[in-house]
């Protein structure tokens, strides 16, 4: 039902309504978030990238044509806001990999468990980062709440199959790189 | 079952996109397959990990940044829906009192300059072209009065003493030949005629006393009775002399004679 009610708003800000761009805002900003900042571990990145995604919903808005769905077509902008900024950010990117988790870590205050705990979330963590992008990103979107494979094949541009195993072939590698991870 | 199957079908039971009844079946496969059900394990154990996790909170910084992003664009389409009605409106606003007052009065000259230039012209040949056959219709006239007065028949030259009667301003051509036809031609109604084209110029002083000379010089009672007339209503005294001399002829008209005196005692 809110997915037709995204469909309708994005349909209004289509048509020059403009304001309406802020309730969607409102509904998806910490999706949006939580996908940049689980695909770069960067808070202060994901906030830019989140802007880039809604400045490109404005510029592209008539590309919008209210068939699919939003979630679909919203995070197929913010996989191309992602690679955009990877391939233009390359080696940036692969420096500050390290500060970047760094920066995570200190945002996350609620790791406060025990240190065991923490340092199996850090190792996942890093292990997530470590999974290459295109991996990294079907784990992501599939771990969204209320985000359908349908949607994610959408996204993808692939079938709802192909979704399914891409994802788990993404959870699998993951695990390997845990452990690797965690053995040393 | 095919070892892809497994896979997805592990995935919809993990994304949670099977019901309680799929969930069962899906359950109920594991405790059937113990391969699967340690490698649904494996798995399960770091799809749950992931959820831990943690995401921070964005910042209130990135909800300004696109508010105020949002804002700048609804200005832009604003100012630009707004771009023509503001062209006519600051178009309009440039035509206050004294712009306007100015602008109205350029005009004005303008169009006074633009009439001016434009009627000289053409009146110019109106007047050139209603004056040229003017004079060349009086230039014909008088040659047809000279031609008229000169012919034999008495119509055609009473035709020419009124044609002379219609000139504007008779030349001395024309006076001379009216005087001719007065003191010599045959036919009384011609001369008659020929006084009343003169009488038309009696502000010429030489008219004057040419009429008064030939008040003497008639021989037929109706021109001497008109050019009396004539002399009474001009009061010309000069031409008493004339009228006198005419008394003292032996054969004048008793008719004439009355009429003489009569004209010398209104004169005087």
């Amino acid at each position: 039902m809110q997915e037709l009610t995204n469909n309708a708003l994005m349909l209004k800000v289509k048509s020059g309504d403009l304001d309406k761009l802020g309730l969607l805002y409102e509904r998806h900003k910490k999706r949006l978030f939580g996908f940049f900042y689980n695909m770069n571990g960067n808070a202060s990145l994901s906030e830019d990238l989140v802007q880039n995604v809604f400045e490109r919903m404005l510029k592209y808005k008539h590309t919008f044509t209210g068939e699919g769905s939003f979630s679909a077509w919203m995070f197929r902008t913010a996989r191309n806001v992602n690679y955009d900024y990877y391939r233009k950010n390359k080696m940036a990117f692969k420096q500050n990999e390290v500060s970047t988790i760094a920066y995570k870590l200190e945002d996350t205050d609620s790791i406060e468990n025990t240190m065991q705990q923490r340092d199996d979330i850090s190792i996942l963590n890093r292990a997530l980062q470590k999974l290459p992008p295109e991996k990294k990103e079907v784990l992501v979107l599939s771990k969204l709440k209320g985000m359908k494979f349908i949607e994610i094949a959408a996204i993808l541009g692939c079938s709802e199959g192909a979704a399914k195993v891409k994802a788990h072939r993404a959870l699998k590698d993951l695990r390997m790189i845990f452990l690797q991870l965690e053995t040393r | 079952m095919e070892q892809e199957k497994f896979e997805m079908w592990m995935m919809e039971y993990l994304s949670g996109a099977l019901d309680e009844s799929q969930r069962n079946d899906f359950e109920n496969y594991l405790q059937e397959h113990p391969q699967h059900k340690e490698e649904f394990e494996e798995m399960s154990g770091t799809w749950i990990e992931i959820d831990k996790i943690q995401v921070p909170e964005p910042s209130e910084r990135m909800d300004a940044a696109f508010f105020n992003m949002l804002h700048t664009e609804i200005e832009k389409k604003e100012d630009k829906k707004l771009g023509w009605y503001q062209g006519l409106q600051s178009f309009f606003s440039a035509m206050q009192m004294p712009q306007l007052a100015f602008g109205v009065l350029l005009l004005a000259i303008g169009l006074g300059i633009g009439y001016v230039l434009k009627t000289n012209p053409v009146q110019a040949p109106i007047e050139s072209v209603v004056s040229t056959p003017n004079s060349e219709t009086e230039e014909v006239r008088e040659q047809l009065v000279l031609t008229l007065l000169e012919q034999t028949s008495a119509n055609k030259r009473l035709q020419g003493a009124n044609e002379a009667a219609k000139l504007k301003d008779a030349n001395e051509l024309i006076i001379k030949a009216l005087f001719t036809t007065l003191n010599n031609d045959p036919n009384i109604n011609v001369r008659l005629v020929a006084i009343e084209s003169l009488a038309k110029y009696v502000e010429t002083p030489e008219v004057r006393m040419g009429l008064v000379k030939s008040i003497a010089l008639q021989d037929s009672p109706l021109v001497q009775i008109a050019l009396a007339d004539l002399m009474v209503t001009l009061q010309e005294k000069t031409s008493i002399e004339s009228m006198k001399q005419l008394l003292e002829q032996p054969d004048i008209d008793n008719t004439v004679k009355q009429k003489l005196e009569e004209s010398i005692n209104h004169i005087i």
